[in-house]
């Protein structure tokens, strides 16, 4: 919290007593407002971080838990090579998905910056930035009848047509590993480049236009003036997404689960999914103790990361963390 | 400069044929969703005009009455999730820039650890089966009404109200409430537009929430119906006129379109909101 400049904004009345008792019931009614917050943090935040003890047991949800020390850790280390699948998968996934949303977010930035046709730019931003709002059910309900592997879908007719495959050996871009994850990858980027744009035209619009025309008068030319000004300025925005999105990465889940199917499980499945599936999908009588203990890696994971980031973020821009 | 002057135009050109291919590519799914959603004949590979226009997928879905529980449950849920996230995000944000507050910064790094660290997803949906907030709609509500990085957004909001108003508001004798309802609210109508919205759409399209704590499919959103219309065998091969694959699409662009009649009216609210975001953090 960066606001030493913010003077006090208490609404009530400044008393000469300095005791910190009189401040706290100069301010009783704020606590009031508080408690609705604090109530739905110890409840939905605080209480499930307690919950985290069951990683030490064998609890199944039925009967009352025995403590087996760390032999779900144990397990989950050396005896399951599905959950180290799941650990890369996440980071794969994650760190390729955004290095190239990104990466497109910023090239497609920098030639809509050159729109001189306001109409125009507002009608693209509108249209562009639309996938972002349609919910991954709807995304995966639309690419699932686009990509079917018969004559329905759009794509496998389409490379018909243009003769790179034959109309008996369609592709099932979702439903085979080897096209899976940059289906993936494309899919994302259909949804979610646009909005990303948003963050970068922001940083372009705040941007100094004398620089341009000093430019100008210097000689450079349109390439010139993109590569060596409007680039460099989006340079630590560019950081910032990255450095923000990285402390993000273990969180994947509703994406990857409404994509994937059985059949692509060995590259798609993520460190959530595998817990859901562990959890409540096997069939079996759950293992709650073994699930809960794959969650607590994953949130040491992340907690490491977001660390990381937040320090990393400080170094970056001007002591600004991102927690 | 003549010379200069044509290539600009050159350029301009070609940088406007980009964005009309992007923004096709962008498009072109949802069109052809909607042309098959229209196409009685089944609707065939790069046909991008309905071949036998016909509205009995649409006449299927509708006279279905099963959906239309979902779509109830959709409705009320967004609503009630949206106004209960909009008080906690509002007054919690009101209370974190009272500067000189004993305790302030206990409350916001409290909150700001819960970014950092979480229970997990089986803890949490234990927590949750322990509280029988499972296999009811109130989990659905409350468990996604708090959002911190939403608070914090709003924070930045109230940050730039004037704290002259504050003082002249405490002068004329408002308590902390009536100074929120009566300055702090109507001042900052753009935010609330702004994360009101954000709200809005994160409970419309939620599907998580309702695939880990909601079994009973009575209490399935739209999202989760879609899911199963899409993915499951819930609807039937023929219907009328329209194959599965026409119920199919039709399906879809009954959910997409109420948010995209809204959408273009909609859509600065949601650039401004990001964009605080992105001035600060």
């Amino acid at each position: 919290m960066n606001n030493k400049n913010i003077k006090t904004v208490a609404s009530v009345p400044k008393g000469s007593k300095k005791s910190v008792w009189a401040k706290v019931n100069r301010y009783k009614g704020f606590y009031l407002m508080f408690m609705p917050v604090l109530i739905f943090a110890l409840i939905f935040n605080y209480l499930p971080m307690f919950g985290i003890v069951f990683s030490v047991t064998n609890y199944n949800g039925i009967k009352t838990p025995d403590f087996v020390a760390f032999e779900n850790f144990k397990r989950m280390f050396f005896e399951m090579p599905k959950f180290w699948t799941s650990f890369q998968n996440t980071i794969v996934i994650s760190v390729v998905k955004l290095i190239l949303t990104t990466f497109f977010a910023v090239v497609v930035s920098l030639f809509l910056n050159e729109i001189i046709n306001i109409h125009f730019k507002k009608v693209v931003q509108t249209i562009i930035y639309l996938p972002h709002f349609l919910s991954w059910v709807v995304t995966a309900s639309l690419f699932t009848l686009i990509l079917a592997p018969n004559g329905y879908g759009l794509v496998n007719s389409f490379l018909v047509q243009i003769g790179v495959i034959d109309a008996n050996d369609m592709i099932y871009f979702l439903g085979t590993s080897k096209w899976w994850r940059i289906t993936y990858y494309v899919i994302n980027i259909w949804k979610e480049t646009g909005w990303q744009t948003v963050i970068f035209m922001a940083t372009l619009a705040g941007m100094n236009s004398e620089l341009y025309e000093a430019a100008s008068i210097d000689g450079a030319n349109r390439w010139g003036k993109m590569r060596f000004i409007t680039f460099p300025a989006l340079a630590n925005t560019i950081l910032t997404v990255l450095i923000l999105n990285l402390a993000k990465v273990m969180n994947l889940f509703e994406s990857v689960f409404v994509l994937q199917n059985d059949a692509v499980l060995d590259v798609s499945n993520v460190l959530e999914t595998y817990i859901y599936y562990q959890s409540f999908n096997s069939g079996a009588i759950p293992n709650f103790g073994y699930s809960t203990a794959v969650g607590v890696f994953k949130s040491i994971v992340g907690c490491v990361l977001v660390l990381i980031c937040n320090h990393w973020s400080k170094k970056v821009r001007e002591g600004r963390g991102i927690v | 400069m003549n010379n200069s002057r044509k290539k600009i135009t050159v350029f301009s050109v070609i940088n406007g044929l980009v964005f009309i291919i992007i923004s096709l590519i962008i498009l072109v799914p949802l069109w052809k969703i909607l042309v098959d959603s229209f196409d009685l004949r089944t609707a065939y590979g790069m046909k991008m005009w309905p071949e036998e226009f016909g509205l009995d997928g649409y006449k299927h879905i509708f006279s279905n009455v099963t959906l239309y529980r979902p779509l109830l449950i959709s409705v009320l849920t967004t609503i009630s999730g949206t106004i209960l996230a909009l008080i906690l995000t509002t007054m919690g944000a009101y209370v974190l820039i009272q500067w000189d507050m004993p305790g302030r910064t206990l409350f916001a790094n409290l909150l700001l650890f819960t970014m950092i660290f979480n229970g997990g997803m089986i803890p949490t949906y234990l927590v949750l089966n322990g509280l029988h907030l499972t296999d009811t709609l109130w989990v659905v509500i409350l468990y996604p009404a708090l959002n911190v990085y939403n608070l914090v957004l709003m924070r930045n909001f109230f940050e730039g109200i004037p704290s002259s108003l504050f003082e002249a508001a405490t002068l004329d004798g408002c308590s902390p409430m009536q100074t929120f309802i009566r300055v702090v609210l109507p001042m900052s109508k753009a935010a609330l537009a702004s994360i009101g919205l954000m709200f809005a759409v994160s409970y419309w399209n939620d599907y998580t929430h309702y695939r880990l704590y909601i079994r009973n499919s009575d209490l399935y959103n739209f999202q989760m119906k879609l899911r199963g219309m899409i993915m499951g065998s819930e609807l039937p091969t023929v219907s009328g006129n329209a194959t599965e694959n026409t119920l199919k699409n039709a399906a879809v662009i009954v959910v997409i379109v109420p948010f995209m009649i809204l959408y273009p009216c909609l859509q600065k609210y949601f650039v401004k909101g990001v964009n605080v975001g992105a001035v600060k953090e």
